[in-house]
């Protein structure tokens, strides 16, 4: 149990109007000081290069789509957001994703994916809104999933200069 | 039995198998890519290199476990550095042309290559030339796409087309560093065993037309059950994808009916097992077409039928298991009648090998419950003379020809457990079970041995156990008899 002393109020307090007075004051100089607020829709937050928004697909310049569904974001993904069936191709690249769901709702933006993924097919964009009238439309298909390479590019700039810190030349021969 | 010292263990060894089976046997990993089991050893892979030596005072000597007899008292060590080395510089040519495309291939998660090199390899390629370019998909008949640039040119394919089926038709061609797998003048390949081809293939180098590209192998629940396309019933393992789809059947090792192997028959027998619309719960006859109802509520309505309309014949599916044919019997008792099977007529399938042509897989265990396979001609002569039809067990309307079935009059009544609703005039109760995958049990194959057959998905909801169904039935006439 808490005691809650009362305050014994003043004999200027117990006036009452310069209290209000006193209060508004306060009110007036707030108007005209700066904002602490951000206007949300009107004012985005600036993202940089390390911010991790919703994974994104992405597409090569020829337009095919350098995602080959080999599981690895779907096993490394803690939260079981993704889910992949493949099919085989034409090109020289056999493999692509048939279906390339990942359910938003569960999606945890933790970037597993982005390091799991072998072939540079999945990123963490900038995008970061995420609303919709139903869940079932929070379940971002392939095509809703696909960016070009070159919206992705600042991302991937980085995640390369990450990379590099452990990477010996030969390793990739 | 022949007594050798394995990592400083005394272990039993067969002489009459190389040294690598000794240390499989003994619980020893010894990595092997051209060896297997089934097939005679060549040692061309030399990945199996162990240190043995053949006294305590013989020098040691780095040999391929697969290639070397077991002798009285030899010494092995599996794990010496120089073992390793060798292993390891072993393993560095056989992936020197292997393409790094493991996000690509099939086999990847459960292939040894990749798991080799993620134990013992090194992270980084010293090689300076370009890999060999090679054909990626190389069409080898219905079957089999082989994919020349994976290939590690173990022939194991070679050796099992020779030995197992005995219709040789790969072979490995050109010499030296041009050597690649071919059929003769590019033929495709025939015979109802090429699917094994890509179970003994080490590597993603033959893959499965209808797997490739599918699904991931560790995406796949696994479960031991037995194969449903023959009385032989080879033991399989069923791969059920994360939705209840069967994505693949493959062998299961089992020395006393099937060795390593399995028919294509069976192999591609699950396209049915996904087959949509399939009848949950059960369904009533009413005036026009059919009503779903609670599977109770219909065999109370089956109970009705049966006690009115005097004897009725009992025809059960040749897919029953030894428990449902059980438990069939007991109805029978309780009806006064006594069970048979639709038995089909023997396939042009059978070979000298696995398949034995007959398609019903529990046929043994059913004849030793007392239940007799007739033909469905012979079956549709007697329902002939009968007021009333029990039709039990998964395909039992398949088998019986739903055209035969159809031109049945419609006063006849007749009662349906199936996985499908039967829609023909003569049918007034249908009531769903669960498939072979969806049910466990026990087959009892041509020799008497009992396989099991395994739970890998579950039935549609509202279906219940084919048992659970019959035994219910046989209880509510009990019940109505002793009300009588």
């Amino acid at each position: 149990m808490v005691i809650v002393k009362r305050k014994t109020l003043s004999f200027s307090e117990r006036l009452y109007l310069p209290e209000i007075v006193r209060g508004l004051s306060i009110t007036f100089r707030k108007m005209f000081a700066k904002r602490v607020t951000r206007q949300y829709p009107e004012e985005r937050l600036e993202t940089t290069e390390v911010t991790r928004g919703q994974p994104r697909l992405v597409v090569n310049e020829d337009d095919s789509i350098a995602c080959v569904s080999c599981g690895l974001c779907e096993a490394a993904c803690p939260a079981y957001a993704i889910t992949i069936d493949g099919q085989e191709t034409d090109r020289f690249i056999e493999r692509e994703p048939e279906r390339f769901d990942i359910d938003m709702l569960r999606c945890i933006l933790c970037g597993f994916c982005e390091e799991a993924c072998p072939k540079d097919a999945i990123y963490m964009s900038d995008e970061l809104e995420l609303a919709d009238y139903s869940r079932a439309a929070l379940i971002y298909d392939i095509e809703k999933l696909k960016r070009p390479k070159s919206a992705l590019e600042q991302r991937i700039g980085y995640v390369n200069k990450i990379n590099q810190r452990w990477q010996t030349p030969s390793s990739t021969s | 039995m022949t007594k050798i010292i394995l990592n400083g263990r005394e272990v039993d060894a067969d002489p009459e198998q190389p040294l690598i089976h000794a240390c499989h046997t003994a619980g020893t990993d010894v990595p092997h890519y051209c060896y297997h089991p089934g097939l005679s050893p060549v040692g061309s892979c030399r990945i199996c290199q162990v240190e043995v030596r053949m006294n305590a005072e013989a020098p040691p000597r780095v040999m391929v476990a697969c290639r070397t007899p077991i002798s009285e008292g030899m010494i092995v060590d599996t794990d010496a550095a120089p073992a390793h080395a060798a292993r390891k510089e072993c393993l560095e040519f056989l992936l020197k042309n292997h393409p790094l495309d493991c996000p690509i291939c099939d086999k990847a998660g459960e292939c040894t290559l990749q798991d080799y090199s993620f134990d013992e390899g090194q992270g980084a390629g010293r090689t300076v030339e370009p890999r060999r370019k090679l054909e990626k998909r190389k069409d080898l008949g219905d079957v089999i796409v082989l994919d020349q640039e994976r290939c590690i040119l173990c022939s194991r394919c070679v050796r099992f087309m020779d030995e197992i089926p005995k219709t040789p038709q790969l072979v490995v061609s050109q010499r030296g560093a041009d050597s690649v797998i071919e059929t003769f003048m590019d033929r495709p390949l025939t015979g109802n065993y090429q699917g094994n081809l890509a179970d003994v293939c080490p590597v993603g180098a033959l893959t499965l037309k209808p797997f490739r590209f599918k699904a991931r192998v560790w995406n796949l629940q696994k479960s031991a059950s037995t194969c449903a396309e023959c009385s032989r019933g080879c033991s399989i393992t069923t791969e059920v994808l994360r939705n209840g789809e069967l994505k693949r059947f493959r062998p299961r090792a089992n020395p006393d009916v099937n060795g390593y192997w399995m028919c294509d028959t069976g192999r591609f027998a699950f396209e049915h097992a996904n087959a949509p619309e399939r009848l949950a719960g059960a369904a009533l006859r009413n005036g026009q077409g059919w009503t779903a109802v609670h599977p109770i509520d219909a065999l109370e309505v089956a109970r009705d039928m049966l006690v009115t309309h005097g004897t009725a014949l009992l025809v059960a599916s040749p897919f029953l298991t030894v428990e449902e044919g059980a438990a069939l019997v007991a109805l029978g008792r309780e009806l006064g009648a006594r069970p048979m099977f639709v038995s089909p007529p023997k396939n042009e399938l059978a070979d000298d090998l696995l398949h034995t042509g007959d398609p019903c897989p529990n046929r043994r265990g059913l004849t030793e419950l007392g239940i007799d396979g007739l033909s469905a001609h012979d079956i549709l002569a007697k329902i002939a003379e009968h007021e009333s039809v029990v039709l039990v067990g998964e395909r039992v309307a398949e088998l019986m020809g739903p055209e035969a079935l159809a031109a049945l009059p419609a006063a006849l009544r007749m009662i349906v457990f199936d996985s499908h609703l039967l829609d023909v005039p003569a049918a007034d109760v249908c009531i769903g079970v669960p498939i072979h995958v969806e049910r466990a049990g026990t087959w009892i194959n041509i020799d008497g041995h009992a396989g099991r057959i395994a739970h890998a998905r579950p039935a549609p909801a509202g279906v219940q156990l084919l048992t659970r169904s019959l035994e219910g039935l046989a209880d509510l006439l009990t019940s109505e008899t002793r009300a009588r």
